[in-house]
């Protein structure tokens, strides 16, 4: 033989086989660590807003008892501070003892299921075991006072705000009061604020997220509205 | 909450001045500061490893032969340097010198490379080289407020920085000016001394209402002033420390109790 002369051993289809099984396999699992690694991002970036809520899994936890916010807010016309009572004066919102919800559903709504739940819950004095939907990492020091106190009160009206303690856009006044008009001045109530950050939550069935809350987050905020940055501010 | 209208007078900036002559050494300043700031129960072994974790320590040293020994304490703790060793060797910048005059340590920033601790000449500054663990039955007093340091951060004193922020919002929120020596202010060791040999406030502190400055400032302006005991603890390295030490006042220690200063006993 030559050199530069070589025999290529001939095809068989035993070959052709193993060869497209080992690309299927192959395609099979970069498919999965592509899939992986965009959940992995998308988890990271945008919790809980990943991947999911692009497809519409974005569901709040299964709670103990559905509580319907709606009813409570839209129908009865209840503040989000009756409830959730410490805050506009503490760091936790807090949520409310099963006899705070007693006071009303001793006589009310004995027909529901989640009030009969309720009462079962009451009657062993037990609490309801509900299931924390917002949660900040424990080297956070996030404090609810401090941020309603800055967003709610007093506030003039105006198209561009240049000292966001004291003004409110006109887009975001119209939403409190219809009739409100440029330069007058609107009262804030701390229960008007929640949804910031919180969203709607009288239009979930059950509460979810809609905010990343991820430190970029709480820094572009507090950017936009002269709060501190120092790191000291929130952990320590 | 108005920009204007929150009473302050002015940058504050936080400091403290121990007075030596008055600390009786009974470490009711370490057990607070223990128990304020979620620090881990320090064993045997750990400070047979000197690894212990105290963020004030009571130093004892003996001075002369047995029958005149003296005793004397000196409590340490975060000097808060204006000019201060350990921030500028952090890769990571997780621990820097804020608006207050505070040295910060950030803890998620943290990766625990003890640069600092090995920078700070006063060995405050201590690594977690364990997790922390407490007995159940203490698990229930750890301070919400304060974050638990896992393993592998570093950790020091913060004037008790949750206690500042606690109540600097709520002077905000009054709308009143937050008053100087207020007990839910100072930091758990200047709350516990029994002898007030520490004194915590805001050197920039001028009352509103009488216009008096602080007692931190008047004690340090005092004793730093000719014929007064203060000194800064190894002032002589230049790191410019916010902790004012005032010396012991007796027959040896070359300084009468006439001298220059108003305060002791």
């Amino acid at each position: 033989m030559l050199p530069g002369e070589f025999n290529s051993s001939k095809i068989t289809l035993g070959m052709i086989l193993k060869l497209g099984m080992l690309g299927v396999a192959g395609g099979i699992a970069s498919l999965f660590a592509l899939v992986m690694l965009v959940f992995v991002i998308t988890a990271w970036f945008g919790m809980p807003l990943g991947i999911f809520s692009v497809v519409g899994f974005n569901h709040g936890p299964t709670q103990p008892i559905e509580f319907p916010h709606d009813v409570h807010v839209n129908k009865i016309g209840l503040d989000c501070t009756f409830c959730h009572r410490t805050v506009t004066d503490k760091a936790a919102a807090s949520i409310p003892a099963v006899g705070l919800c007693i006071t009303c559903h001793k006589t009310v709504g004995g027909d529901k299921e989640g009030v009969q739940q309720l009462r079962e819950y009451y009657s062993e004095g037990q609490p309801i075991d509900w299931i924390r939907v917002h949660r900040v990492p424990d080297h956070v020091r996030f404090v609810h006072e401090a941020h309603i106190r800055f967003f709610s009160g007093d506030k003039n009206v105006v198209t561009r705000v240049t000292n966001p303690s004291s003004q409110i856009t006109i887009t975001d006044a119209l939403k409190i009061d219809p009739n409100i008009k440029e330069g007058e001045t609107i009262t804030v109530g701390a229960s008007q604020v929640c949804s910031t950050c919180h969203g709607d939550v009288t239009s979930m069935p059950k509460v979810k997220q809609v905010r990343p809350l991820k430190m970029a987050d709480c820094v572009n905020c507090h950017r936009d509205n002269n709060a501190p940055t120092d790191c000291a501010t929130c952990h320590y | 909450m108005s920009d204007n209208s929150v009473k302050t007078s002015g940058k504050r900036k936080w400091s403290m001045a121990v007075d030596i002559d008055k600390c009786t050494g009974c470490q009711a300043c370490v057990v607070a500061c223990q128990s304020e700031n979620n620090i881990p129960i320090n064993t045997e072994d750990l400070f047979k490893q000197r690894r212990a974790i105290q963020w004030i320590r009571i130093e004892r040293y003996w001075e002369g032969e047995f029958p005149n020994a003296k005793v004397r304490f000196i409590p340490l703790l975060c000097q808060h340097c204006d000019n201060a060793p350990c921030e500028p060797v952090c890769p990571v910048y997780a621990t820097y010198h804020n608006q207050e005059g505070l040295n910060v340590q950030v803890y998620n920033r943290c990766i625990g490379s003890r640069l600092c601790v090995n920078n700070c000449p006063y060995h405050i500054r201590f690594f977690n080289f364990w997790e922390p663990s407490w007995t159940d039955s203490l698990k229930n007093q750890l301070n919400p407020d304060v974050t638990v340091r896992s393993r592998g951060i570093m950790e020091k004193c913060t004037f008790c920085i949750q206690r500042i922020r606690r109540t600097t919002r709520e002077s905000d929120k009054n709308n009143q000016q937050l008053k100087d020596g207020d007990r839910r202010l100072n930091p758990a060791c200047v709350n516990a001394c029994p002898t007030d040999a520490l004194v915590f406030g805001d050197l920039n502190y001028v009352d509103l209402d009488t216009g008096e400055k602080s007692k931190v400032a008047k004690l340090k302006e005092e004793s730093l002033s000719k014929n007064g005991r203060g000194y800064k603890l190894m002032g002589e390295l230049g790191t410019e420390p916010n902790v004012t030490y005032l010396k012991k006042v007796d027959a040896d220690s070359g300084h009468s109790s006439h001298g220059g200063d108003s305060s002791h006993g």
